[in-house]
C-alpha cells in the first residue's frame, strides 16, 4: 500500500489546519507526529523494492494509468524528506507564534511532504506531473509566507520558472503518450532508445527543464536565493536542504530511467564522456563557479547560504554528469550531507532571527555568548561544508575529487577546488560577523532558544560527526542505487571508502585528530590559567573604545576579493531576465496601444480584416 | 597494550622533534633575515627563549571561544603533522593522501581564524578576512599541481608519490617537472605568510592580523603552530618534489635548503595588495600549472 504515504500526510494537512485553528502550536506538532510515522514506517520498507501499486482510470475513451513503486532511489529521498521534515516540524512548534498565517503553513507543509512523496513513488509521468505540480503550487504558498514583501516577489519568480519549464515538460510526456499509448516510464525509455536520437534528447531536455528549474542549475538558478532568502526561516532548511534535492531525483530519472545516458552513449566523447553530459557538468561548474563568488558578496546570511546551496548542487551535477561509480556516489553522498548540514546551517539561522528578527549580518554580532548550542551547531555545519575532516562533508568531497582526477577532468577539478576554498570564506562570514565579534547592545539580554529548537540542532550535529566517522551507513542504500541503476559500485566498509588513488579510513583520522586535540589539550591546560577581559578591552592602537557597534568589522567582509569580481556581478543574470521581461512587456504594450486602443471601430476593421484573410486563404486552399 | 604505549611515545616524540626543528629553522630564518638587512640578529636559540617566556607569563582571554580557538589550531596541525611521511618515521602516514592534507591544515587555520575573531578586536578580523582571501589565491595552483601529480602517478598518498621519485635525484620532480616546482615554490611562500604575501599580517598596518590579541601561552601556542606548520609545508614541498629521504637527517637538511631559499627570497620583495596578491597568483602560477597539467593529462 503506497498510496498510504500520500494519502495519510495529505489527510492529516486538513485535521492540522482545523486543530491549529484552536491552538497554534497543534499544527507543527501533527507535523511533527506524521513525518515522525512516515520516518518509521518507510525505514521499515528498506529492501523491499518490489512493491508497486497501480489505479486505472478510464476518462472519455482514454486508458489512463497510475502506477507507483518503490525503488531504492525513491526510498532514500522519500526517507531523508520526512527526516528532515520532522526535524524542521519539532523546531517549528515553538516559533508558530511568529506566524501571520500559522495554519495555512502547516497545511502546505503536509501537503508539500505528501507531493515529494507522490513524485518519488510515481512511475508514470502524469502521476509525476500531477505531484510536482502540487508541490510547486504549495511551496509557492509557502515561500510567500515569508514576512517581507519581496518573499512575494521571490515566490513569483519561481512559480513563473516552474510553470513555464513544467509546461515544457508536460508537452514531452503527452508527445510520449500519443507515440506509445501510455505514460508510464518504462514504456518511455523504450521508445525513447528506439526513436531517433535528436528527437529523444530534445524530448527529454523538455523533460528535464522542471528539474533543473528545482535544483537550481545555472541559468535556472535565478530564483534560488530570493526564495530561499525571503521564505519563512523554518522553511528555507526544507527548501534548500530537500525541495533542490527532489531536482535532482528528477535529473536521475531522465538520466538513467529515461536512458538518456544509453541515448548519447555512443555520440562524440571527451575523454571518454559523451559530449552531452561533459557540457551538463561544465553547467555544474558554472553553478559553482556563480554561486561562490555571489555568496561572499552576500550580506544577507540566508541569502549567502542560498549561494553556498546553488554551489554546493553543482558537486553533486558534475558528480551525477560524468557518471563514473565513483562520481556517482560521491555526489549521492554529497546529496544526502549536503541535505544534513544544510539544514542544519539554515535551522542556526533560524534560531538566530528567531531571537534577533534580523538577517542582516551587520546588525549583529557577539551572539556566541548569548547563543552557545546556536553557535555550535552553525560552527560544525560549516566545517562540514567546507569539507573539513572528520565531518561528512569531507568524504563526499574526497570521493567527487578522485573521481575528477581519475579521468583527468583538469577543468572541472579546478572549479571544484576553487568551490571548496572559497566555501572557507563565505561560510565564516556569519560565524565572524553573526557569532563573533562584539556584541551589540540591544542584543545583551538574548538568551538561547527554547529546548525544542535545540534538540533537531543537537541531533543534526550528532548525524554531521556519526555520517563522517561511519561513512559505511550511507554507502548501504547508495550501493543498493547503484546497483539498481546498473551501475558498478565502490568497495566500501563501516568507515573506509576505497577511491581510485588509495582508500579513506575515517576511524584512522577520528583516532589521531582526538590525539592532537589532546596534546593540545595538555599543553593548555598546564600553562598559567589566563584571566578573563572584556572584549571591548582590547588592543586599538591607543584609541579610546566606549561602544561595541563601531567596533565591530562585518560590512563587506571580504572586500579586496569583491573588487576582483566587481565588473563580472554587475552583469548579473536576474538583470537580464529582468530587461527580457520588461522588453516583453513594452513590446506588448505597443501591441495593446495599436490594436487594442479600445476604439470600437477598430475591433470592427480587424473583424473585417481577419474575415477577409480567412476568406482569401479558404478561395486559395 | 605494549603497542599502544610505544605508538604513544613515538607520537609525542614526533610532536616535541618537529616542534624543536621548527623553532630552528624559525631562529635560522630570523638570522638570515637580520643579515640581508645588515643587522646583526637575535641568537638562533631565540624562539625557544621566546616559547618559555610566553608560556611563563600572565596571558588575558576574552572568553572560551579563544580559548577553543588556540586549542584547535594547535590541535589540527599536530594531527596533520601524523599523515605525513618525514623521512623514515611514519606513524599513519600510508593513510595521509595529500587531499587530506590540505584540507586538514584547514582545522587549523579554521581554529586560529575563530579564536581571534573570538577576541572582538577588529584588526584580526581584518587579517582573517585577508588570510583567506589569500589562501582561495595560492591553493588554486597548488591544488592544480596536486591533480597532475595525481594522475601523472596514478596514487594520491604521499608515500606513494615519494616513492615515485626514488632511484636517480633525476627522477624528482624537481628535475622532472621544474616549472611545477618552480610554482609551488611560489605557493610555499604564500603559504608561509612570506613577504609578498603577507598582508594578512601586516604589523605595521593591522597590528599583526591574527595574533594581534594573542599573547602569553596563547602566542606561545601559535608559535608551537606556527613551527609545527612550517614542518609540514616544507616536508610536503621536500615530499613532493625533492624525493623525499630515507632518514630523518638528510629530510631535514632538503627542509632547511627549502627553508632558506624561502626565506631569503621573502625578504627581498615588497608586500603585495591583498587582491594583487591574489590576481598574481590567478595570473603566473595557476597559469604555469595549469599548462604543466595539460601537458601532463594529454
Amino acid at each position: 500500500m503506497l498510496i498510504k504515504y500520500i494519502f495519510i500526510p495529505a489527510a492529516a494537512a486538513i485535521a492540522a489546519y482545523i486543530l491549529n485553528k484552536k491552538n497554534k502550536k497543534a499544527g507543527a506538532i501533527v507535523t511533527a507526529l506524521i513525518s515522525a510515522y512516515l520516518l518509521f514506517s518507510l525505514a521499515l520498507l528498506y529492501g523491499s523494492w518490489e512493491l508497486s501499486q497501480s489505479f486505472s482510470l478510464s476518462l472519455m475513451n482514454y486508458q489512463v494509468e497510475f502506477l507507483l513503486a518503490l525503488t531504492p532511489l525513491s526510498w532514500l529521498f522519500a526517507v531523508l524528506t520526512a527526516a528532515i521534515s520532522f526535524l524542521i516540524a519539532v523546531f517549528s512548534i515553538e516559533s508558530q507564534a511568529d506566524f501571520k498565517f500559522s495554519s495555512a503553513f502547516n497545511l502546505n507543509f503536509l501537503l508539500v511532504i505528501a507531493s515529494i512523496m507522490g513524485v518519488l513513488l510515481a512511475r508514470d509521468f502524469l502521476t509525476l506531473f500531477i505531484f510536482w505540480e502540487l508541490m510547486t503550487w504549495t511551496s509557492f504558498y509557502l515561500i510567500s509566507a515569508g514576512k517581507k514583501k519581496l518573499a512575494g516577489k521571490a515566490a513569483f519568480r519561481y512559480i513563473i520558472l516552474s510553470t513555464g519549464a513544467a509546461y515544457a515538460f508536460l508537452m514531452s510526456a503527452i508527445f510520449i503518450y500519443q507515440q506509445t499509448g501510455s505514460f508510464a516510464f518504462t514504456r518511455a525509455a523504450e521508445f525513447l532508445l528506439a526513436n531517433s536520437p535528436v528527437q529523444s534528447i530534445l524530448l527529454l531536455a523538455a523533460i528535464s527543464l522542471p528539474f533543473m528549474v528545482k535544483a537550481g542549475i545555472f541559468p535556472l538558478h535565478v530564483w534560488v536565493k530570493d526564495a530561499h532568502g525571503n521564505a519563512p526561516k523554518e522553511f528555507s532548511p526544507f527548501l534548500s536542504g530537500m525541495m533542490l534535492k527532489v531536482g535532482i531525483y528528477g535529473m536521475l530519472l531522465v538520466f538513467h530511467q529515461l536512458s538518456f545516458f544509453k541515448i548519447i552513449e555512443n555520440t562524440i566523447a571527451y575523454r571518454g564522456l559523451p559530449l552531452l553530459s561533459y557540457l551538463f557538468a561544465l553547467l555544474g561548474a558554472v553553478t559553482i563557479v556563480t554561486g561562490t563568488i555571489l555568496a561572499i558578496r552576500q550580506e544577507d546570511m540566508k541569502k549567502l547560504i542560498a549561494y553556498s546551496s546553488i554551489s554546493q548542487m553543482g558537486y553533486i551535477i558534475i558528480g551525477i554528469a560524468i557518471a563514473t561509480p565513483l562520481g556517482f556516489t560521491g555526489s549521492m553522498l554529497h546529496l544526502i550531507n549536503h541535505l544534513i548540514f544544510k539544514s542544519t546551517i539554515f535551522l542556526a539561522l533560524a534560531a538566530v532571527i528567531y531571537r534577533t528578527g534580523t538577517t542582516k549580518m551587520y546588525e549583529m554580532g557577539g551572539l556566541i555568548f548569548r547563543m552557545p548550542i546556536t553557535f555550535a551547531a552553525y560552527l560544525t555545519a560549516i566545517i562540514a561544508l567546507a569539507g573539513i575532516p572528520p565531518t561528512n562533508g569531507f568524504i563526499s568531497k574526497w570521493v567527487i575529487y578522485q573521481a575528477l582526477i581519475e579521468k583527468g577532468y583538469l577543468f572541472l577539478a579546478l572549479v571544484a577546488f576553487f568551490g571548496s576554498i572559497a566555501s572557507f570564506m563565505y561560510v565564516f562570514k556569519p560565524l565572524s560577523t553573526v557569532f563573533l565579534g562584539q556584541l551589540k547592545p540591544q542584543h545583551a539580554e538574548i538568551k538561547e532558544v527554547p529546548l525544542l529548537m535545540k534538540i533537531p540542532m543537537l541531533i543534526l550535529i550528532g548525524v554531521i560527526i556519526l555520517f563522517g566517522v561511519f561513512p559505511g551507513i550511507q554507502m548501504n542504500i547508495i550501493t543498493q542505487i547503484s546497483g539498481y541503476l546498473g551501475m558498478e559500485t565502490v568497495n566500501y566498509s563501516l568507515y573506509s571508502i576505497q577511491g581510485a588513488f588509495g582508500a579513506w579510513n575515517s576511524l584512522y583520522i577520528f583516532n589521531i585528530f582526538s590525539a592532537g586535540f589532546v596534546i593540545a589539550l595538555l599543553i593548555f591546560g598546564f600553562a598559567k590559567k589566563s584571566k578573563l577581559v572584556g572584549l571591548l578591552d582590547t588592543y586599538s592602537s591607543g584609541e579610546y573604545i566606549t561602544d561595541a557597534e563601531s567596533y565591530h568589522y562585518a560590512y563587506q567582509y571580504f572586500r579586496p576579493f569583491d573588487r576582483i569580481f566587481d565588473n563580472l556581478a554587475a552583469k548579473s543574470l536576474t538583470g537580464f531576465y529582468e530587461t527580457l521581461t520588461n522588453n516583453l512587456v513594452r513590446s506588448g504594450e505597443g501591441l495593446r496601444r495599436v490594436f487594442a486602443a479600445g476604439k470600437l471601430q477598430n475591433y470592427a476593421l480587424y473583424s473585417v480584416l481577419l474575415f477577409v484573410i480567412l476568406a482569401a486563404v479558404g478561395w486559395i486552399i | 597494550m605494549i603497542d599502544l604505549i610505544y605508538k604513544i611515545g613515538h607520537f609525542l616524540l614526533i610532536t616535541i622533534f618537529t616542534m624543536a626543528l621548527g623553532l630552528l629553522f624559525m631562529g635560522i630564518a630570523r638570522k638570515i633575515v637580520a643579515r640581508i638587512q645588515k643587522r646583526y640578529g637575535p641568537p638562533i636559540y631565540q624562539p625557544y627563549l621566546d616559547v618559555l617566556k610566553l608560556f611563563g607569563k600572565n596571558a588575558i582571554t576574552h572568553g572560551f571561544i579563544f580559548d577553543f580557538g588556540a586549542v584547535m589550531a594547535l590541535g589540527g596541525v599536530i594531527t596533520t603533522l601524523f599523515f605525513i611521511p618525514l623521512g623514515s618515521w611514519q606513524l599513519y602516514s600510508m593513510e595521509g593522501t595529500v587531499l587530506l592534507i590540505i584540507y586538514l591544515l584547514a582545522v587549523a587555520s579554521l581554529g586560529m581564524a575563530m579564536g581571534t575573531v573570538g577576541s572582538g578586536n577588529p584588526q584580526a578580523s581584518v587579517g582573517i578576512s585577508r588570510a583567506l582571501t589569500q589562501m582561495l589565491g595560492y591553493e588554486l595552483p597548488y591544488l592544480v599541481i596536486l591533480f597532475a601529480l595525481i594522475f601523472r602517478y596514478q596514487t594520491s598518498s604521499i608515500w606513494g608519490l615519494m616513492q615515485a621519485q626514488a632511484g636517480s635525484f633525476l627522477n624528482w620532480n624537481l628535475f622532472a617537472y621544474p616549472l611545477m616546482a618552480l610554482v609551488a615554490f611560489v605557493v610555499l611562500i604564500g603559504m608561509m605568510g612570506k613577504k609578498p604575501f603577507d598582508a594578512m599580517i601586516a604589523p605595521s598596518e593591522i597590528g599583526s592580523g591574527p595574533v594581534v590579541e594573542s599573547g602569553g601561552k596563547y602566542l606561545g601556542m601559535l608559535l608551537l603552530q606556527k613551527s609545527i606548520t612550517i614542518i609540514i609545508e616544507l616536508a610536503l614541498y621536500v615530499n613532493l618534489f625533492l624525493g623525499g629521504a630515507d632518514n630523518i637527517f638528510s629530510f631535514s637538511f632538503k627542509m632547511l635548503i627549502v627553508w632558506v631559499l624561502a626565506t631569503m627570497f621573502g625578504s627581498l620583495f615588497p608586500r603585495f595588495r591583498i587582491e594583487d596578491g591574489v590576481k598574481f597568483f590567478w595570473k603566473w602560477p595557476l597559469g604555469i600549472a595549469i599548462l604543466q597539467a595539460l601537458y601532463i593529462i594529454i
